[in-house]
């Protein structure tokens, strides 16, 4: 191995370290309870309104995530500015993050409504192992692999439920509800492995 | 007879930097080789150096101009950005292929 791959290998080591905290598994884990939920309140507030109301919880979620980061998260593991290669890969990261719920959403909605058989969620399925085998080559985490792979089956998988074991809803929520909470709980595991791993520094420390 | 002092004087490895050449700085400096920038807390984390022993490196590394260190507060919390100056990112290179060529140079 010659020293640019080292370097590369490096940088690409230091860029893990900082998505190990696990608050990208906990945002999928949130954005997956739209399945759980959604199907659940449909009769109630109709399927537009049951969606719609996601919006402005993610939106809360994301934004107080996003805080405790910064408050409790970053001054144990540090900041780190990166060069502008990989700031251009995670602003494509981001828009892709962008199309990817909004197509998933739709044909989320699409299907559960509109199928009523196993090749109908199979756009949705496919649209799951693309994002999250994308998703997981652009951030470098083999994690996410294994969560498209699983994503992808959860429709599948809820169909079955549905057909043969009389599950509600298509067996959505059921299949969604496991994963979500699953990656929900990967990512809580992650964050305070990271609590336990990086102490508070004190004032006294950081100065020098 | 040769002594050592004069086998050291010969040895191509006194074309080495020596301020990069020390373990510690040496993962320092690769590490803001590949990045932007870096904040002490990260820094202090990756190297596993303990608090004064980083901040006695990188002063060494201030002090030969390699580095820059921005200090500043994140809310009531000191914050250090370390960044790789021009003449540090150009040291590190010319350290690095100089070292490559040490090493081609050997005999298999």
């Amino acid at each position: 191995m010659d020293s640019q791959t080292n370097l590369k290998k490096l940088e690409r080591n230091l860029f893990r370290e900082t998505i190990r905290d696990g608050s990208l598994d906990m945002q999928i884990g949130f954005i997956l309870l739209i399945f759980v939920i959604a199907p659940l309140l449909s009769s109630s507030l109709g399927d537009f309104w049951s969606s719609a109301i996601f919006l402005p919880i993610w939106i809360a979620f994301f934004m107080g995530l996003r805080a405790f980061k910064k408050a409790y998260i970053q001054p144990r593991i540090g900041q780190i500015e990166f060069s502008p290669h990989r700031k251009k890969r995670l602003k494509n990261i981001n828009l892709a993050i962008l199309v990817f719920n909004l197509v998933a959403l739709g044909l989320g909605l699409l299907a559960f409504f509109n199928f009523q058989e196993f090749k109908g969620w199979l756009p949705l399925s496919i649209l799951f192992l693309i994002g999250f085998s994308l998703a997981g080559y652009l951030v470098e985490s083999p994690r996410l692999y294994l969560y498209g792979v699983l994503t992808a089956l959860a429709p599948l998988a809820g169909e079955y439920l549905y057909q043969y074991q009389g599950f509600s809803h298509h067996g959505i929520p059921f299949t969604f509800g496991i994963l979500a909470g699953g990656y929900f709980l990967t990512g809580l595991i992650l964050m305070i492995n990271v609590f336990r791993r990086y102490p508070l520094p004190s004032n006294e420390d950081l100065e020098w | 007879m040769v002594n050592s002092k004069d086998d050291m004087k010969n040895s191509p490895l006194t074309d080495l930097d020596q301020i990069i050449h020390a373990p510690a700085r040496l993962r320092i400096l690769m590490m803001l080789y590949v990045v932007e920038s870096l904040d002490y807390v990260f820094l202090k984390n990756q190297t596993n150096m303990s608090w004064g022993n980083l901040a006695t490196h990188l002063n060494k590394l201030e002090d030969a101009g390699y580095i820059t260190v921005k200090k500043g507060y994140q809310g009531k919390k000191p914050q250090s950005k370390i960044q790789l100056t021009p003449q540090g990112r150009n040291a590190f290179r010319d350290y690095k292929n100089t070292l490559q060529q040490i090493l081609d140079d050997l005999p298999d």
